[in-house]
């Protein structure tokens, strides 16, 4: 037995022989609080642990890459117009101003069991409470001969910000004029709904100032436009004129990279310049393996009050992983706020207290249609008791009139606001 | 130790924990409530800094300079429609009143 686990039974012999209060009072100084992932759930879970406990809860942030590249405002680096690093934040103001001990690795398993954590370098932590927000996975395998496309590097995702980001801009800006890019959308639900017509805009304005012969191509597994419809085809018509050729209900199934064609399930092969395809997604791979992921096999159900999952006591998972409410986003600010509910609710339980009946969740996401004009869509979901699931407000929330360079500030706004509540 | 000399010692303990539980439950309650005003305050932080405190000149309206009522007041016009925006009525209007007042109390500067 270690020291600290050896000082974690003493003190609980303490608080039982002491009474409820002393134990509870214990137990969130006490307790072992392991966040895995450090993206906007799992950072923003770190963090408002450390704020709502007024310092005193322990955490540990396990994250493997050493700064946080932000997913939203990366389609502008697929268009060219803004570079990876105006995007990408520090981990270390979350070890210096808040305390959290950060280690940079990955996790290779959860064992719940024995509430305990082991690291792709051995190492092996043992938690009272985890906080997994892994994000999601990319289910490859869901389109023939994608694994491999995107091995030889010919079909990228770049539904991660990162590496492969910069990449598919590279491609784009290799295409030759007249080319096509191809953009496809897998059913929902997925990560980031507005995000893949607000790529299309994004490529289409690189190419209507570089190459404006070129075309896109979008094929939506969906019945249409998921997110900010009215707003995007409008933008379409006005702004990218004969440029973007819409396609709903086209799923995508399969592509060969060598002759760059995607198969269809129902119409006819698509030939393309550059291939992005976006596969089905799921849970984040470690959601999955540790058997979370008891929604279909892909999301997780999470009791919203806490956002602990309903497979395994706890273990709270936020973020793109969960199986969302009805009209609850995957997207960045909802993960955020999914943090700081359950971060309250683990402070209020490892305090002894009722946990907050009636949370209250926001979302905001901002698409940029150009390199300056930007839509919104906005909502407020309340916790409904009785049917224990967030539910919107009838009569808030809404979107844009239409684009506008104003919202294109409080874009970036929003972005340097969430980036400094998240992680600074 | 085994289980059945730990049972006396839980039972006791309980009723220990009992009449401690009367005497610290309104303290805890207190805390609890602050905790979730806490919380719910910090659903406008996304975009308005964690506390209320923007990062500056970064294209957000900062709110830090207000005081609980003038933010208050601003909150409840977002919500009747009396004053336009882009974002705002829109979120206004997914809160009550009453949470719109702890938002108010908990983000308002205090002098």
């Amino acid at each position: 037995m270690d020291r600290r686990h050896f000082l974690g039974q003493s003190a609980a012999g303490l608080g039982l022989l002491a009474g409820f209060s002393t134990q509870a009072r214990a137990s969130l100084q006490k307790a072992e609080i392991v966040v895995v992932g450090g993206g906007y759930g799992g950072a923003t879970a770190a963090k408002y642990l450390r704020l709502l406990s007024n310092n005193t809860a322990r955490v540990t942030l396990i994250e493997p890459n050493a700064s946080f590249i932000s997913c939203p405002m990366s389609n502008l680096v697929v268009g060219g117009s803004r570079t990876l690093s105006e995007l990408t934040s520090p981990y270390d103001n979350l070890s210096k101003r808040h305390g959290i001990k950060i280690i940079q690795d990955s996790v290779a398993s959860i064992e719940a069991d024995q509430k305990t954590v082991k690291l792709a370098s051995g190492k092996t932590l043992r938690y009272d409470k985890l906080v997994v927000s892994p994000g999601i996975s990319m289910l490859m395998n869901s389109v023939e001969g994608l694994v491999q496309a995107n091995k030889d590097g010919i079909t990228l995702q770049a539904w991660k910000a990162g590496a492969e980001t910069v990449a598919l801009h590279k491609q784009v800006a290799s295409m030759p004029d007249g080319g096509t890019f191809v953009l496809s959308i897998p059913e929902a639900p997925y990560r980031c709904p507005p995000g893949p017509y607000e790529r299309a805009c994004q490529v289409a304005n690189y190419l209507k100032q570089h190459k404006s012969k070129s075309k896109v191509i979008i094929l939506d597994a969906n019945q249409d436009v998921t997110s900010k419809g009215g707003l995007f085809k409008k933008v379409w018509a006005e702004q990218y004129p004969g440029m973007i050729d819409y396609r709903p209900k086209h799923n995508v199934v399969g592509v060969d990279a060598k002759t760059k064609t995607v198969k269809l399930e129902v119409q006819d092969d698509v030939k393309g310049d550059v291939l992005n395809i976006l596969p089905a997604m799921s849970a984040g791979e470690i959601a999955v393996k540790t058997g979370l992921a008891n929604s279909n096999g892909r999301w997780v159900n999470v009791n919203y009050l806490n956002f602990e999952s309903t497979a395994r006591k706890d273990i709270h998972v936020l973020g793109d992983s969960i199986q969302v409410a009805p009209l609850m986003p995957k997207s960045g600010h909802m993960a955020n706020q999914h943090a700081k509910v359950a971060a309250a609710a683990i402070v209020a339980e490892l305090s002894g207290w009722e946990i907050n009946p009636a949370p209250v969740l926001t979302n905001t996401c901002y698409s940029f249609v150009n390199t300056r004009d930007v839509v919104h869509v906005a909502s407020v979901h309340q916790y409904n008791a009785a049917e224990k699931t967030f539910k919107t407000v009838p009569g808030s929330g809404g979107l844009s009139p239409e684009a506008s360079a104003l919202e294109g500030v409080y874009a970036w706004g929003w972005a340097r606001n969430i980036w400094a509540d998240s992680l600074g | 130790m085994p289980m059945q000399y730990l049972k006396p010692i839980f039972m006791a303990s309980a009723l220990i924990g009992l009449s401690q539980w009367s005497i610290t439950a309104s303290a805890q309650n207190a805390d609890a409530t602050k905790l979730y005003n806490r919380s719910l305050a910090a659903t406008c932080a996304n975009c308005h800094g964690t506390n209320g405190i923007g990062v500056p000149e970064a294209g957000m309206p900062l709110i830090n300079g207000y005081n609980s009522e003038q933010l208050l007041a601003s909150l409840r016009a977002y919500k009747s429609g009396a004053r336009e925006g882009t974002i705002m009525p829109q979120l206004a209007k997914g809160y009550t009143d009453e949470q719109l007042q702890t938002i108010a109390n908990q983000l308002g500067k205090k002098q």
